[in-house]
């Protein structure tokens, strides 16, 4: 359970600071492109510093590899928002966002895992 | 192995002993279970490659003869009060698994714990451990390499160059080079989506 938990939290976190991120680097009427570019730059900065340094409390590939997802698409995704300064008008509403990206990513990372998990090859059966 | 890759290879992981324990807290436990389920299957005379801190000594089931080896000093001697305490036969050797000290058809059980992706030369290694399995001897894997889900693949291989300078590559493909190296598969098992897996094989 403290895994299950962990899990949630630290994606939500990776999406709240990417979404943040995102926003105080953007401005409405950039170039689209660009601002997905710069958004997935960003994710992935932020995915990589803070999977370094949660991953050895929760386990290094179960926190890279949603929060790698999390800060590359949901840095494009905030990134594309904020260029057509389409919704989330707080800051509040930002981070509520990023949040609600980061637990849906996990909770479909815990979905694809269970359906690959188990034996791929069994010359035992 | 070249020497300068040898001590490459013993510098790096001479200086990871002491924060390895920390590093590997969650992933310690998350797996703990597939370990301890993998390691019941081990039998006869067995080697373990890249024993680092002795962390998984707890996971062998009791009774086994059990030699672990590793490349660094600085984790065997991390490794001794553990393998004094394991319930059987457990002795340490200061070891490159790509020369190893063993003759041919030593070994009935080979085991290892997210090692090859750090060997240098992981199919001469693979292939050294072939070498002193006997005929019929199986390999036990619990390894993380790289995903064939692109998405992830590719994550893993802009990341390697970084995590190389001080742990593991993340993108070997060790079951290819399983079979590189002669063994024949027996079963893989995907534990986290298709990153860390099982793999047994056997020696004909």
């Amino acid at each position: 359970m403290f895994f299950q938990i962990g899990d949630f939290l630290v994606g939500m976190f990776v999406g709240v600071l990417t979404a943040l991120a995102v926003r105080a680097a953007m401005w409405p009427g950039i170039d689209m492109v660009i601002a997905m570019l710069i958004g997935m730059g960003i994710g992935m900065v932020i995915h990589f510093v803070v999977a370094f340094m949660i991953g050895p409390l929760l386990g290094m590939f179960q926190t890279m590899m949603p929060a790698s997802v999390i800060g590359m698409y949901g840095g494009m995704f905030f990134g594309m928002r904020d260029s057509m300064d389409a919704g989330s008008a707080s800051w509040g509403a930002v981070a509520l966002v990023g949040a609600i990206f980061g637990a849906v990513v996990v909770a479909a990372l815990k979905v694809y895992d269970r359906a690959l998990r188990g034996p791929t090859l069994d010359m035992e059966a | 192995m070249s020497i300068a890759l040898e001590n490459d290879a013993k510098r790096k992981w001479d200086g990871a002993a002491n924060s390895f324990d920390l590093l590997s807290f969650g992933d310690d436990r998350r797996f703990a279970d597939y370990k301890r389920r993998l390691f019941s299957k081990m039998y006869g005379k067995s080697l373990m490659v890249a024993t680092g801190t002795g962390n998984d000594f707890k996971y062998f089931p009791p009774g086994q003869d059990i030699v672990a080896l590793d490349i660094s000093p600085k984790m065997l001697e991390k490794a001794a009060p553990r393998a004094e305490g394991y319930p059987g036969s457990l002795v340490l050797k200061e070891m490159d698994v790509c020369k190893l000290d063993f003759a041919d058809d030593t070994f009935d059980t080979v085991v290892t714990v997210c090692t090859f992706c750090s060997v240098p030369k992981p199919v001469v290694g693979l292939s050294e451990l072939r070498r002193v399995l006997k005929p019929g001897g199986q390999i036990l894997m619990f390894e993380h390499m790289r995903s064939a889900v692109a998405q992830f693949g590719v994550l893993l291989d802009m990341m390697t160059p970084l995590t190389r300078k001080f742990g593991p590559d993340l993108n070997r493909d060790t079951v290819g080079n399983v079979l590189k190296a002669g063994f024949r598969l027996r079963r893989v098992e995907n534990v986290y989506l298709d990153i860390v897996r099982i793999v047994e094989a056997v020696k004909d």
